[in-house]
């Protein structure tokens, strides 16, 4: 009898819990309140180049640098990133090729599922092109970010590449965090990044601030500085000369 | 009146604030002890940690680091604490380091221009860097070092710690003790005794800057990085002593390198090279492969990470002799291994330190600082260089004999072996 009041409870409460939530939007809708939280898709439309300078810091290592991006539409992108004491480190891509290269490890072009990964990356404006980018979308359900409750919605790459598991903030529509798993030739490496500090630059809303959980450690990027539709020299986005090498090495 | 007046208040602020002081240090030893303790029960590579009871070494010590009055006292237990995994990179840094000094609070910065290695318990000169003032007192390699500033060095080889007697390491630590003894202050003089051939030789060395320039990065103590090109006939020879400062390293590197693909070979002396920078090995191997490969794996909690090697534009295709010897360490091991299992370089000399962990650093609150190992290694040739070391394909070593007359075998058998490659001989 015990046994039969506790279970008919439990069934009650479940029932009740069912009751109570909400049922789950459609990724669309989520991924559509990001975009109009985060200034709409007509202001988005209007940006067509953007440079974003910043500084960046190995948390309780010591090592600090600075960074920065240049992104332009359709599809080019190019970071550079200076850490102190290890020199140079830059990736990029013209919207064909997608490459590395640092002091430290020399030049590399990156092939298959880290190539895709950082074609989809360098998409201008690739929240608005999703449904181009993504096979689906699907919400998995809620869960709480730093104290908020956010939609997991996983994504599902067209082509090669991994899924990106993103959360939005149910009240506010902004990312909270994303998770992915970096596939490369030197492995599978799970990143998480943690993206804060909303502020509006324009008539859009971006985060200063990018936190990264990367193989136990923390990457920190500060953009102090972010400049909408500058002009940007023609060669920007130019194959970097070692790299066309490799290129025309591979042909041979 | 009022001047002895403000001496009181001092004297009395001075006797209020040092028992302050000494209990904010303590305090503040127990907040680095349990800053180690967590690092490596949360970052260790191996969540098991070997084995070992992490708790129960916890419930040993932190009552000991409570009671613990010094740095020095606080730092031996840390390191006790450490000790126990019984495995290279891990260590406590002491906040002296950082401003070039050791734990008493003098200078290293100044050097005497000699490289030593211990060979059969002796302490033996094996180079003289040219213009040093030890080159200028006229030192010679293979002269055996007996004194340092009136302190024979016979007790203390012979005085070799418990867990490193024996050890792969203890070619490190008898060379270490050596180089110690002879570092001290720019400016300041090392009274060294020598056997010089069998007649003895007293000199009085002063000690100038390291060779090199200073090096920072992230918490690791400053450190001098040089770099050597030569051509040794028609064949290049590059050494360099860390696997630090990118910037300057793999410039002189690639200048070397480039400006030597007509050689009949090329040479990477790692003799005494301690490593540094592991992402700097892919970069440096790929000036000598054609294929993309591997200079092995790292395996972290989360992930493995793979040492991929991507062909440089331009690659030098001719032979490539690499030296190594017991002083070669972590990055430098991992170079050497790494090409001799891609089977694209020829490696000579003595079997190296056999400490190959990745680490990291990270400052405690009593300004020490921790170095762990985050992950474990393993070759691709499916070796664990940790504790073992790389083994040379060609082992040779040096003598006194051979010092002596001004030879060095181990290059020799590389030119020699580069000589013959050229003449069509395996």
């Amino acid at each position: 009898m015990r046994f039969a009041s506790t279970a008919l409870l439990t069934a009650l409460c479940a029932a009740g819990i069912a009751a109570a939530a909400d049922p789950l939007p459609k990724a669309e809708a989520i991924i559509e309140k990001y975009i109009a939280a985060t200034g709409g898709r007509a202001a988005a439309e209007k940006l067509h180049s953007q440079v974003l300078t910043g500084t960046i810091e190995m948390v309780g290592k010591g090592v600090t640098g600075t960074v920065m991006v240049y992104r332009a539409a359709p599809n080019k992108a190019l970071s550079i990133v200076e850490f102190g004491g290890l020199g140079k480190a830059e990736e990029g891509t013209d919207g064909q090729v997608a490459w590395t290269r640092s002091a430290i490890a020399g030049p590399r072009v990156k092939e298959g599922s880290e190539k895709a990964f950082s074609l989809r990356g360098a998409v201008f404006n690739g929240d608005l092109r999703w449904r181009e980018l993504y096979d689906k979308a699907e919400v998995v359900g809620l869960e709480t970010v730093d104290g908020r409750s956010c939609y997991k919605v996983v994504m599902t790459p067209k082509g090669e590449g991994e899924t990106v598991t993103r959360y939005y903030d149910k009240e506010s529509g902004l990312v909270t965090k994303v998770l992915m798993t970096l596939k490369s030739p030197q492995g599978e490496i799970p990143i998480e990044s943690i993206p804060s500090d909303y502020r509006k630059s324009g008539d859009l809303l971006l985060p200063h601030k990018l936190t990264q959980r990367v193989m136990g450690n923390e990457i920190v990027t500060t953009f102090t500085s972010v400049q909408n539709n500058p002009e940007l020299a023609a060669d920007r986005f130019a194959l970097p000369p070692d790299i066309k090498a490799l290129l025309e090495k591979k042909q041979k | 009146m009022r001047q002895s007046l403000s001496m009181t208040r001092l004297l009395a602020f001075l006797v209020l604030a040092l028992p302050l002081a000494a209990a904010d240090l303590r305090q503040l030893n127990i907040d680095s002890f349990d800053q180690v303790w967590n690092t490596i029960r949360d970052r260790h590579w191996d969540p098991k940690l070997g084995g070992l009871d992490w708790q129960k070494v916890r419930e040993e010590l932190r009552p000991r680091i409570e009671q613990a009055a010094t740095a020095e006292e606080a730092r031996a237990i840390l390191r006790e604490m450490l000790g126990g995994l019984g495995h290279s990179h891990l260590g406590i840094i002491p906040a002296e380091a950082y401003g070039h000094m050791d734990p008493k609070g003098a200078s290293r910065e100044g050097s005497t221009g000699v490289n030593v290695r211990v060979i059969g318990g002796a302490a033996l000169v094996v180079s003289v860097e040219p213009g040093s003032p030890a080159a200028e007192a006229g030192v010679r390699p293979g002269w055996e070092i007996r004194a340092i500033d009136g302190q024979d060095l016979a007790p203390a080889l012979a005085a070799i710690p418990e867990g490193t007697r024996g050890k792969r390491w203890e070619g490190v630590w008898l060379t270490s003790l050596v180089m110690n003894r002879l570092a001290g202050s720019p400016g300041t003089a090392a009274e060294v005794t020598f056997r010089a051939g069998n007649r003895p030789v007293a000199a009085v060395i002063v000690r100038t800057r390291r060779r090199g320039t200073v090096y920072r990065f992230g918490f690791l103590p400053p450190v001098y990085v040089w770099s050597e090109t030569r051509r040794l006939g028609n064949v290049g020879y590059f050494a360099f002593n860390l696997f630090l400062d990118p910037q300057n390293v793999m410039t002189a590197a690639e200048k070397a390198i480039t400006g030597c693909f007509e050689c009949d070979g090329f040479i990477i002396d790692l003799r005494g090279n301690g490593g540094g920078v592991l992402g700097m090995t892919i970069g440096l191997a790929g000036w000598f492969v054609n294929e993309s490969g591997r200079l092995g794996t790292l395996f972290t909690r989360d992930a493995k990470v793979h040492f991929l090697v991507s062909p440089r534009p331009e690659v030098y295709n001719g032979s490539l002799a690499i030296l190594v010897d017991g002083m070669t360490g972590s990055s430098a091991e991992v170079f050497a291994g790494g090409m001799q299992d891609l089977k694209r370089a020829r490696v000579f000399g003595s079997v190296t330190a056999g400490g190959a962990l990745p680490a990291q650093i990270e400052k405690l609150p009593n300004g020490d600082a921790l170095l762990y190992a985050f992950a474990d290694y393993i070759s691709e040739g499916g070796k664990r260089l940790e504790g073992a070391g790389v083994r040379p394909d060609v082992e040779i070593g040096l003598t006194r004999e051979a010092l002596l007359a001004g030879r060095d075998p181990v290059l020799e058998a590389a030119l020699k072996w580069i000589e013959s490659r050229k003449e069509g001989k395996p």
